[in-house]
C-alpha cells in the first residue's frame, strides 16, 4: 500500500514540474519508481563498496593453513602420522582444529587442514614450514586457506612471461687480454670521495677510469678479478667490463662489510646495524647470487661473531659458520643446511676450510680433563679424516697453505695455569707449529717448537717453505722453515735481530717482503728466499700497508689516510725493492691489485716457459727499452716545449723591461741600477776588515 | 759546503732579507730585535733596538741607507742602517704584518692585521719626510680591506704604480696607488699566502701558500704560470737571480710539530725548476718549518731562517751549475 501511495505522489510531482516548477517547492520530492519500473541496475554498481565488505564463506578462516605433500598413509598408520605432525605443528602455535581427509578406503588424501588460533600463527607456520623436507619423498608445501581464493583467480590460461632482452656486458674478462700483461689497481682517495682506477704500464701507470663520488667507503675487487665493488648507504654495485658500467646492484641498507664467494657466484653483505630494527625477515646477513642479482637467503647475525661470518668451500658448494658448539655448514644452490643439520661440535673454537678440498679443519679448547684437538673433517661425508690431541693449550692458529697441502696450526701452549674467578691467566707460554701433511697417508703431524712469541706466520703461495717472525720487538728474528714429504720441517735460515712485524710473500712464491709497518716505521727488505740474498732495503716511512700485484712483479707500499694522517701516498716497487713510483694524494685511503683469476696452462706449459725463459726475457727487454727512450723522449718533447712558451713570455717581458729603462733611472735619482750592480763608478772601493780568530803563544822565556 | 749557521736570535725567524748589494743580510724574529749580518762571514753587524714584540716584516731600501720593520706592537719603525737610529715611529692601531720600500725608495708601504674590531689596512707614505714627528702625518694612501680577507704579504708593482697583495684566503689583488682602487684580482690559491717575491726584473711573481703550493704568476697581468707542488704547508719561496731555479722552503706547522723525528715534518729547503715544474734538489739542516728564504744577489749563495730560530746561509756547490735538465 505505501509504496503504491509513493507511486501517485512521484507522478503528481512530475506533472507538477513540467507545469509550474516555482510553485510548489516546498512540497516533499516523491523518490517511488515510476509504474511498472525495472530495475535495470545491478547491486553491484549500486554499491560495489559495500558489497565488497559482505562477508564470504571463507571468512574467519584465515587461521587455517592447508599441508600438502604429506604421506599417504593406511588407516592403521594414522594416529602415528597425526602425532608426528601434532608435534612439528605444535611449535607454532595453538592448534584448535585438525582435518585428514580420508579416501573411501580410509587412508589419506595426502593434505592435511590445520587451524590455528588465530592468523598470525598461520603466518608464521607459512613462513617456517613452507617446504620442509619431511622425509626423503616428501616436500611439504604449506598454504593459508585464504590463499585458495587467490589461486582461483589465476587466468586458466599460461601466458608465456616475455623474456628480457638480454643485456650484453661486453667482456668482463677484457683486462687478461692486454699484451703485457700489465696489472690494474684501483685507488681510493680524498677520504673516499674519489676512486680511479689505473694500468700498471711502465714507466708511467696510466689511468684508465676515475670518478668523484663512485663509492662512499670504499672499493673491493672480487676474488677472480671481474668485479669491483662499491659500498652505498643503501646496498653494494658491482662494476665491470672495459668502461667499468653497473652491472648489478643489490639493495642492502646500512652494509659494511661483503665477501665474495671463491668462484664469485655469490656475494655476502653484512649490515651491523640492520638487526636493530624489528621486522620478521632476518636483515643482518644477506646471501646474493651475482649473476642474476637475486636474494638467496638471509640470516640473522650474533654480535660477537669474528668476521667473516661465513667461510666458504673452494668450490662456492658450501660454507659454514659456527655457532655455540656446532658447526652449521649450508650447501648451494639449495642454501639449506648439509643433511639439514649443524654438525654437534662441542667447545668449538674455530674452523677454517681448505683453499683446494672440501675439508674443514676446526679446534676445540680444553675442557677439564679432555684435551684439546684439532679435527679434519671432510664434507659432505663428515668424516673426520685426522684428529690430533693437543695438551696444555690455551690459543690455536690455523693456516692452510694456498695449494692444501699443508695446514699448519699455531699452538700457543702454557706450562702454568692459573684461574682467577672467571679469568684464565697462561704463564710461561711457548708455542707449537703442528704442521699437517694433506697429501700424505693418514695425514702425518709434525711439530716445531718455537720458545719465542710468534709475531706473524706465512705460508709461502707456491713452493714449500713458511716464515715466521719469532721474538720480543723490537729485536725480533724472522725464520725460514722447509717442509719435505715423510720429514719434519727444517730450519733453512734464520735473521737474528731483524726488525719487522708483518711477512708478505710474492704471489708466486720464492720472493718475500719483510716489513716493519706501522710503529716501525716502515721499513721494508726485499729477500729472495731461494738461496737467501737480501736483494735490496727500503723505507716507506710510517707505511701501513704493503700489497704485491697478482702476478708478483710489483710490490705496493702505502700510508693509508685511515691509518696515519700525513703524508699519505702509495708507492710502487720492483720485486727486487726498486722504488719506481712515488705519488702522493691527499687523504689516499686505499691502493688494491686486481686480481687474476688462475693460471690456465698445464704445470708442463708453465715448466716449458720458465725453461726457455731466456728467450722471452730478451725480447721483453727490448721491448721495456723502447718504452723507456719513447718516454724519455717524450717527456724531453715536453720539456722543449715547455721552454719554448717560457722564453717567448719572457722575450716579451724583456722588451718591456728595456723600454721601462729610462723611467726606472729616473725613479732612483738618475743612478742606473740595471748595469751596475755595485759597480758603479761613483760607488767608493770599501776595505771591510773580519775579526777571524784570536790566539794567544807563550814564547819560551 | 757546509752552510753558516747565524745564531743570533732567541726565536723563531720571521723574514730574512739581501740587499741590494748582497753584502749583508737582514733578519727578523719573534724576539724584539732585527739583525744585520756580514753575507760573507755571518759575522753580526748589530741589532736594531727599539720593538717591544714580534717583529714580522722587514725591508731595505736600495741604497741601504734605510731599513724598515714592523711588529707585533703596533709599530712601524724606519732606521737608520748604518747608525741603528731610529728615524721614524709610526703606531699602527693593530699588528704590522708587512712592510716594503718602493723601487724607488721614496715610499713604502705597510699593512696590518684585522682584530679587535679594526679592518686589515693597507697603508702608503712618503719615506722621505720621516722624522721623529710622522707618526701623526698621514699617509698619501689608505686602503681599508673592510669585511675582506686580510692582506699577509705584499709586493710593489712595476715603476711604483701599482702593489699586489696576497690575502689570507688565498687571492691575490692588484692595486691602482693614483686612484686607490683594486684593478686585478685573482684566485688560484686555496690558502693563505705567506710570502711573496718578486723576479729580479720585477716580471714574474712568485707566491708561497699554506695550500702546499707555490705559484709563479705575471706580475703585470697575474696570470698564474706554474705551480710547484709540496706535501706541506709552504712559508716562503724565492726566485733564482741567475737560473731558472725557484727554492720553496717550509714544512709542518709548529703547532703539529709532535715530539717526532725531523722527517715528518719535511723542513727541507727544495729547489724546483722554474720552467718545468720538477722538484731537483733538496736541503736539509733545520729542525723547524723554514719560515723565510732569499737568493743573494749573485745567485751563488742562498739564506734560510727557520721557526728553530737559525739563519743559515748555503754557498752553492760548483755540482749545482753543472746540473742541467735535458731538453
Amino acid at each position: 500500500m505505501a509504496r503504491r501511495k509513493e507511486s501517485d505522489r512521484a507522478q503528481q510531482n512530475n506533472d507538477d514540474s513540467d507545469s509550474n516548477p516555482n510553485d510548489e517547492l516546498e512540497e516533499e520530492p516523491n523518490f517511488d519508481d515510476p509504474e511498472g519500473y525495472e530495475d535495470d541496475i545491478s547491486e553491484q554498481d549500486l554499491m560495489g563498496d559495500l558489497i565488497r565488505q559482505r562477508p564470504k564463506e571463507t571468512d574467519g578462516v584465515e587461521s587455517i593453513v592447508v599441508i600438502d605433500g604429506v604421506p599417504q598413509v593406511g588407516p592403521e598408520r594414522i594416529e602415528k602420522l597425526q602425532n608426528v605432525l601434532k608435534k612439528l605443528f605444535q611449535k607454532f602455535g595453538k592448534i584448535t582444529n585438525e582435518y585428514y581427509p580420508l579416501n573411501p578406503d580410509g587412508s589419506t588424501k595426502g593434505h592435511v587442514f590445520i587451524e590455528y588460533s588465530n592468523a598470525s600463527e598461520a603466518l608464521e607456520v607459512l613462513k617456517g614450514t613452507n617446504g620442509y623436507k619431511f622425509d626423503k619423498n616428501h616436500t611439504f608445501t604449506v598454504n593459508l586457506l585464504t590463499d585458495f581464493e587467490k589461486y582461483n583467480d589465476i587466468l586458466d590460461k599460461w601466458e608465456n612471461p616475455v623474456p628480457q632482452p638480454f643485456k650484453e656486458q661486453g667482456c668482463l674478462q677484457y683486462y687478461l687480454l692486454d699484451q703485457d700483461a700489465c696489472d690494474q689497481f684501483s685507488v681510493v682517495y680524498e677520504q673516499g670521495d674519489k676512486v680511479a682506477v689505473y694500468l700498471n704500464t711502465q714507466p708511467e701507470p696510466s689511468l684508465l677510469e676515475e670518478r668523484p663520488r663512485w663509492t662512499e667507503t670504499l672499493v673491493r675487487w672480487s676474488p677472480l678479478g671481474t668485479y669491483l665493488a662499491t659500498f652505498h648507504a643503501k646496498g653494494i654495485a658491482l662494476w665491470g667490463g672495459e668502461k667499468f658500467q653497473q652491472i648489478v646492484r643489490f639493495s642492502h641498507p646500512g652494509v659494511q662489510f661483503i665477501d665474495f664467494s671463491p668462484c664469485e657466484k655469490y656475494l655476502v653483505s653484512f649490515s651491523p646495524l640492520a638487526d636493530s630494527r624489528a621486522t620478521d625477515e632476518p636483515q643482518a646477513i644477506i646471501i646474493w647470487d651475482v649473476l642474476s642479482g637475486l636474494k638467496r637467503r638471509a640470516f640473522n647475525a650474533d654480535k660477537s661473531q669474528a668476521l667473516p661470518i661465513f667461510k666458504w668451500s673452494h668450490d662456492d658448494k658450501y660454507f659454514a659458520r659456527m655457532g655455540v658448539d656446532m658447526l652449521s655448514v649450508y650447501e648451494t644452490p639449495s642454501f639449506g643446511l648439509l643433511d639439514k643439520k649443524s654438525i654437534k661440535v662441542q667447545g668449538i673454537r674455530d674452523f677454517a676450510w681448505s683453499p683446494t678440498d672440501n675439508t674443514i679443519a676446526y679446534w676445540v679448547g680444553e675442557e677439564k680433563d679432555t684435551p684439546a684437538r684439532v679435527t679434519l673433517l671432510e664434507l659432505p661425508s663428515r668424516n673426520e679424516v685426522r684428529v690430533k690431541n693437543l695438551f696444555s693449550v690455551a690459543d690455536c692458529k690455523m693456516y692452510w697453505q694456498k695449494s692444501g697441502d699443508y695446514l699448519c696450526v699455531k699452538v700457543d701452549r702454557y706450562a702454568k695455569l692459573r684461574k682467577d674467578k672467571s679469568d684464565i691467566k697462561y704463564s710461561g707460554i711457548y708455542y707449537n707449529l703442528e704442521v699437517f701433511h694433506m697429501r700424505e697417508k693418514q695425514i702425518p703431524v709434525d711439530s716445531v717448537e718455537i720458545k719465542e712469541t710468534i709475531q706473524a706466520f706465512a705460508w709461502e703461495p707456491v713452493g714449500t717453505k713458511f716464515a715466521v717472525i719469532h721474538g720480543e720487538p723490537p729485536s725480533t728474528s724472522v725464520s725460514f722453515y722447509e717442509v719435505k714429504t715423510g720429514q719434519t720441517p727444517t730450519m733453512v735460515k734464520k735473521y737474528e735481530r731483524k726488525p719487522c712485524n708483518q711477512l708478505y710473500w710474492a704471489p708466486s712464491g720464492q720472493f718475500i717482503v719483510l716489513a716493519g709497518l706501522r710503529s716501525m716505521s716502515g721499513a721494508l727488505e726485499f729477500v729472495d728466499t731461494q738461496d737467501f740474498t737480501v736483494m735490496n732495503t727500503g723505507e716507506h716511512f710510517m707505511a701501513t700497508d704493503v700489497e704485491w700485484d697478482p702476478t708478483g712483479r710489483y710490490v705496493s707500499t702505502a700510508v693509508s689516510w685511515w691509518g696515519h694522517k700525513v703524508d699519505n701516498a702509495y708507492w710502487l716497487w720492483s720485486f727486487q725493492g726498486r722504488i719506481l713510483k712515488r705519488v702522493a694524494l691527499d687523504k689516499f685511503c686505499q691502493l688494491q691489485w686486481r686480481p687474476r683469476p688462475p693460471s690456465l696452462l698445464s704445470a708442463q706449459q708453465i715448466k716449458d716457459i720458465k725453461k726457455s725463459l731466456k728467450k722471452y726475457s730478451a725480447q721483453f727487454e727490448v721491448k721495456d727499452r723502447l718504452k723507456m727512450t719513447k718516454a724519455s723522449k717524450e717527456l724531453v718533447e715536453k720539456r722543449r716545449k715547455l721552454m719554448q712558451e717560457y722564453e717567448d713570455l719572457r722575450k716579451q717581458k724583456q722588451e718591456e723591461y728595456a723600454e721601462q729603462r729610462r723611467r726606472r733611472i729616473e725613479l732612483r735619482n738618475n743612478v742606473d741600477t740595471d748595469e751596475t750592480e755595485g759597480r758603479g763608478g761613483e760607488l767608493e772601493e770599501e776595505t771591510v776588515e773580519f775579526f777571524i780568530k784570536e790566539e794567544t803563544t807563550f814564547i819560551d822565556e | 759546503m757546509k752552510p753558516l749557521m747565524l745564531h743570533g736570535h732567541e726565536r723563531s725567524i720571521t723574514q730574512i732579507k739581501y740587499n741590494r748589494d748582497g753584502d749583508l743580510l737582514f733578519s727578523s724574529a719573534k724576539d724584539n730585535h732585527p739583525c744585520v749580518w756580514y753575507s760573507i762571514n755571518g759575522e753580526r753587524l748589530g741589532t736594531y733596538e727599539g720593538h717591544q714584540g714580534v717583529v714580522w716584516a722587514i725591508d731595505v731600501d736600495w741604497e741601504t741607507k734605510r731599513f724598515m720593520s714592523g711588529a707585533g706592537d703596533n709599530m712601524l719603525m724606519i732606521w737608520d742602517v748604518q747608525t741603528g737610529k731610529a728615524l721614524g715611529k709610526i703606531e699602527a692601531k693593530t699588528s704590522v704584518r708587512t712592510c716594503n720600500f718602493s723601487y724607488s725608495g721614496n715610499m713604502a708601504l705597510y699593512s696590518t692585521d684585522s682584530t679587535m674590531g679594526n679592518p686589515s689596512e693597507i697603508f702608503i707614505i712618503d719615506v722621505r719626510t720621516v722624522d721623529s714627528s710622522f707618526s701623526t702625518n698621514d699617509p698619501i694612501l689608505q686602503i681599508p680591506l673592510t669585511n675582506a680577507p686580510k692582506a699577509t704579504s705584499m709586493v710593489w708593482g712595476n715603476l711604483d704604480e701599482v702593489v699586489i697583495s696576497g690575502h689570507d684566503n688565498g687571492d691575490l689583488a692588484q692595486w691602482d696607488l693614483r686612484t686607490g682602487k683594486k684593478i686585478n684580482l685573482v684566485s688560484e690559491h686555496a690558502k693563505s699566502i705567506n710570502d711573496m717575491q718578486l723576479s729580479k726584473d720585477g716580471g714574474f711573481l712568485i707566491t708561497a701558500s699554506r695550500d702546499c703550493t707555490a705559484k709563479l704568476f705575471d706580475a703585470d697581468t697575474l696570470d698564474c704560470l706554474k705551480t710547484y707542488k709540496t706535501e706541506r704547508p709552504v712559508n716562503s719561496a724565492a726566485i733564482s737571480p741567475i737560473l731558472d731555479h725557484v727554492v720553496l722552503g717550509g714544512g709542518q706547522d709548529a703547532m703539529d710539530v709532535t715530539t717526532t723525528s725531523t722527517r715528518v715534518g719535511k723542513f727541507d729547503a727544495r729547489f724546483f725548476h722554474l720552467v718545468f715544474e720538477e722538484e731537483f734538489g733538496r736541503v736539509k739542516g733545520h729542525f723547524g718549518p723554514i719560515n723565510s728564504l732569499a737568493f743573494h744577489p749573485d745567485g751563488k749563495t742562498y739564506a734560510s731562517g727557520g721557526e728553530d730560530g737559525y739563519v743559515r746561509l748555503h754557498q752553492f756547490d760548483p755540482s749545482y751549475f753543472d746540473f742541467k735538465f735535458d731538453y
